[in-house]
């Protein structure tokens, strides 16, 4: 669990300053006071809890049919874990980081009343590697409740950057949140290599 | 005017220099000696000596030709290799090897270092407690001691802290220096900020699992004191990330970039001394009046602390370490040593005169006991 | 006149600091002292293995039982370990039976071969999971026993 929160808390600062500058202004838009904002919000994690308990379901089932067998057991979550993990660094290093959120696209969205909802479910399923990674770790864990458990910390991790949102207007030096926000995700990836290193040599080992 | 006068101007006559270097004499002497020199053990009176006049020999130095870095750095790798070689002698005389067993940590006797600091706030503040299996205020390198000795240095040099106090800078400082041109000039600048990141993912990483996970890890200057026993996978894999850190970070990067690559990129405390030069008086400031904007300056500074854009904006990033590289190599003598609130280009000599009595003061005291005892060790064993 | 007071309050602080360079060495010792006093200055039970909670008292030697250790950063861990101390003139084998919990009923036995390095338990108690560390220390033999909730 420890792991997941990390991630999410490393991913979710980067996530914040990239996607929360464009999520602000239509969460803010036309609101009318705290209680408004505070409603906005509250819509918005909520749908990404829902997008987060849908995705461990799934990846935890799909995860019981697909590393049923030992073999795949042993050696695919730790090529997982790496591969992903090299994304996410990639992602924290390469100059070429596409800069763009996806959540960009609620400038599609018509109706105002709806944009949290439709926020939360972007933003949750935004494909980051951080999300691959979290969405092998639900595939691999013993229980439907631990797989669970992961995606909660990842939500909780994630979710704790974007509380002080309604402040975002007032947050100086964004560029050093986000630059900094970026490198640690990438350690964050650092870590998930190690573990997907110690994952495969133990397969191997049991293999 | 004529380059050379400019440059010049942070010298001193002789007689001057001299009458600089008495209160360090001074001090540094009652430090050294206690105020009397012990001539029963004449290895241990010999090293002092030597230590003695090394240390006032440089700072005469720096008065009498107007260099800093150049006469800061003998001290300061001097300091890095007599704390290492000073360590790592007394741990193979007590455990006959350079690594710690169990036994030491369950009997918490791992002596502290300040880069646990960054680690410990976060624990401290809701355990109440410390997380290292080092001792409160019995024994070498105990926390208190160290606590305080960072907090004091910390407020008073700021990032300085870097080039005037910490025993494993001269490290990365010295391998920087070795090469004349640097092979790798270019980096990407959003790496300045990665000591932030290691530090927000160390800070948090020990809080949620109360295990100071930088020193668990990463260190890399555990090839250079001590490091835990090799007796499983995970220490192993422990062992082969600090050796790798240390080869590439603080060997092979500096090298090949001139650069102190391991504080520049890694340092979590490094991170946290950097916010603290907002508190310090001690700055380096940028005369925009004399600047020429040849940018020798930001060439030679070996933390990426300077840009072109900074000196342009006329101000140093906040990750200077007032090492004063920068401030040698300006012929303009244009980037100087300056004290919070005093305009740029005021009372140059003034300030370089307080901050570097300050810093080497530190330097000196603080690494006095490190260089005496790996003299006299070095003594006995060419005698 | 801003930019006096300006000048005046940098250059304070700068003699301000040089006085607290001066005295940091000379009063490092008593510093040191008043600031292991504050609230937060001692070791984490993680490390120092927890509060005695009992002592045997054997021949030739002392066994001291720690309080269990859950600590985390919040709130208790559901996994933590006991800790167990033999102090004195230990014999080459040692088997004790361990009741930490002071429910009078044995939680595990324990049985150290120091000479051949050797440590097993026979678990009684299902919250009593494996040996973390068992080890020679400077007084003895300590054994972390791991625990869960
Ligand atoms: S950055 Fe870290 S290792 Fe380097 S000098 Fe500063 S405290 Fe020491
Ligand atoms: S800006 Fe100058 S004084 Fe500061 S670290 Fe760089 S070279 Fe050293």
């Amino acid at each position: 669990m420890t792991d997941s929160f990390i991630l999410g808390l490393s991913s979710g600062s980067a996530c914040l300053v990239t996607c929360g500058m464009v999520m602000f202004p239509y969460l803010m838009a036309g609101s009318a006071g705290v209680k408004r904002i505070a409603i906005d919000l509250s819509l918005f994690l909520f749908t990404r809890f829902v997008i987060y308990f849908i995705l461990a379901t799934m990846a935890w089932y799909f995860g019981q049919a697909i590393f049923s067998n030992p073999l795949v057991r042993n050696f695919v979550p730790g090529i997982l874990y790496i591969v992903f993990a090299v994304m996410l660094v990639w992602y924290s290093i390469s100059n070429s980081r596409n800069p763009k959120c996806p959540a960009e696209i609620v400038k599609t969205v018509n109706d105002k009343r709806l944009v949290p909802i439709f926020l939360g479910v972007v933003n949750s399923l935004g494909f980051c590697p951080a999300l691959f990674i979290i969405l092998t770790k639900g595939a691999t864990q013993g229980t439907l409740l631990q797989s669970y458990l992961a995606f909660l910390a990842f939500f909780v991790g994630s979710s704790l950057w974007f509380l002080p949102l309604p402040l975002a207007g007032q947050i100086q030096k964004k560029e050093v949140l986000k630059t900094v926000g970026i490198l640690a995700t990438g350690l964050a990836g650092i870590i998930f290599m190690i573990k997907g290193l110690t994952n495969l040599i133990g397969g191997i080992i049991n293999g | 005017m004529d380059n050379t006068l400019l440059s010049s101007s942070l010298n001193k006559s002789f007689g001057k220099s001299l009458l600089y270097t008495l209160p360090m004499f001074l001090i540094t002497f009652m430090f050294m000696t206690g105020g009397r020199l012990n001539f029963s053990d004449p290895y241990s009176l010999l090293a002092t000596l030597i230590a003695f006049l090394l240390v006032n020999i440089l700072y005469f130095m720096m008065h009498y030709s107007g260099k800093t870095d150049r006469y800061r750095v003998v001290l300061f790798i001097i300091f890095a290799m007599s704390l290492s070689f000073t360590l790592i002698k007394n741990m193979i005389a007590i455990r006959s090897s350079m690594s710690f067993s169990q036994a030491d940590v369950l009997e918490c006797k791992i002596p502290f270092c300040h880069l646990v600091i960054p680690m410990m706030i976060i624990p401290a503040a809701f355990t109440k407690s410390i997380i290292f299996p080092g001792s409160i205020l019995n024994g070498f390198a105990n926390i208190s001691s160290m606590v305080v000795l960072w907090l004091v240095a910390t407020i008073v040099l700021g990032r300085g802290f870097c080039s005037w106090g910490c025993f494993y800078g001269g490290w990365d400082d010295g391998f920087s220096r070795i090469r004349k041109r640097p092979v790798i000039k270019h980096i990407n600048e959003i790496s300045r900020w990665m000591p932030f990141a290691v530090l927000f993912m160390v800070a948090l990483t020990a809080a949620l699992t109360l295990v100071p996970t930088y020193c668990d890890w990463i260190c890399p200057f555990k090839t250079v004191t001590e490091f835990e026993q090799v007796t499983s996978l995970e220490s192993a894999s422990k062992a082969a990330i600090f050796i790798s850190l240390f080869g590439g970070l603080v060997v092979v990067l500096p090298i090949l970039t001139r650069k102190r690559t391991q504080c520049s990129f890694l340092c979590p405390l490094g991170a946290i001394n950097s916010l603290s030069n907002k508190v310090t008086p001690f700055t380096v400031k940028v005369d925009r009046e004399v600047c020429n904007e040849c940018f020798k300056c930001v060439e030679v500074c070996p933390l990426y602390a300077l840009s072109r854009e900074d000196i342009r904006a006329g101000k140093v990033s906040i990750f200077c370490s007032k090492c004063g590289k920068c401030v040698d190599a300006c012929t303009k003598n244009a980037i100087h040593y300056g004290i919070k609130g005093v305009p740029a280009g005021h009372l140059k000599n003034f300030s370089r005169n307080l901050f570097l009595f300050v810093s080497f003061l530190f330097l000196a005291i603080f690494s006095a006991g490190a260089i005496i005892s790996s003299f006299q060790s070095l003594l006995k064993l060419v005698f | 006149m801003k930019k006096k007071v300006k000048i005046v309050a940098g250059i304070t602080w700068a003699f301000v600091c040089l006085i607290l360079i001066i005295i940091l060495f000379p009063g490092l010792n008593s510093f040191s002292a008043s600031t292991a006093k504050l609230p937060f200055m001692k070791i984490n039970p993680n490390y120092t293995g927890g509060e005695v909670a009992n002592q045997i008292v054997a021949e030739s030697c002392t066994l001291d039982i720690r309080k269990p250790v859950f600590d985390g950063l919040f709130k208790e861990r559901k996994n933590g370990f006991v800790q167990l101390d033999w102090r004195g003139n230990l014999p080459g084998k040692i088997v004790d039976s361990i009741d930490f919990d002071h429910d009078k009923k044995i939680d595990f036995c324990i049985f150290i071969d120091r000479k051949q390095l050797k440590t097993t338990i026979d678990q009684f108690n299902k919250n009593v999971k494996n040996i973390i560390i068992s080890t020679p220390t400077s007084y003895g033999w300590s054994v972390r026993v791991g625990l869960r909730k």
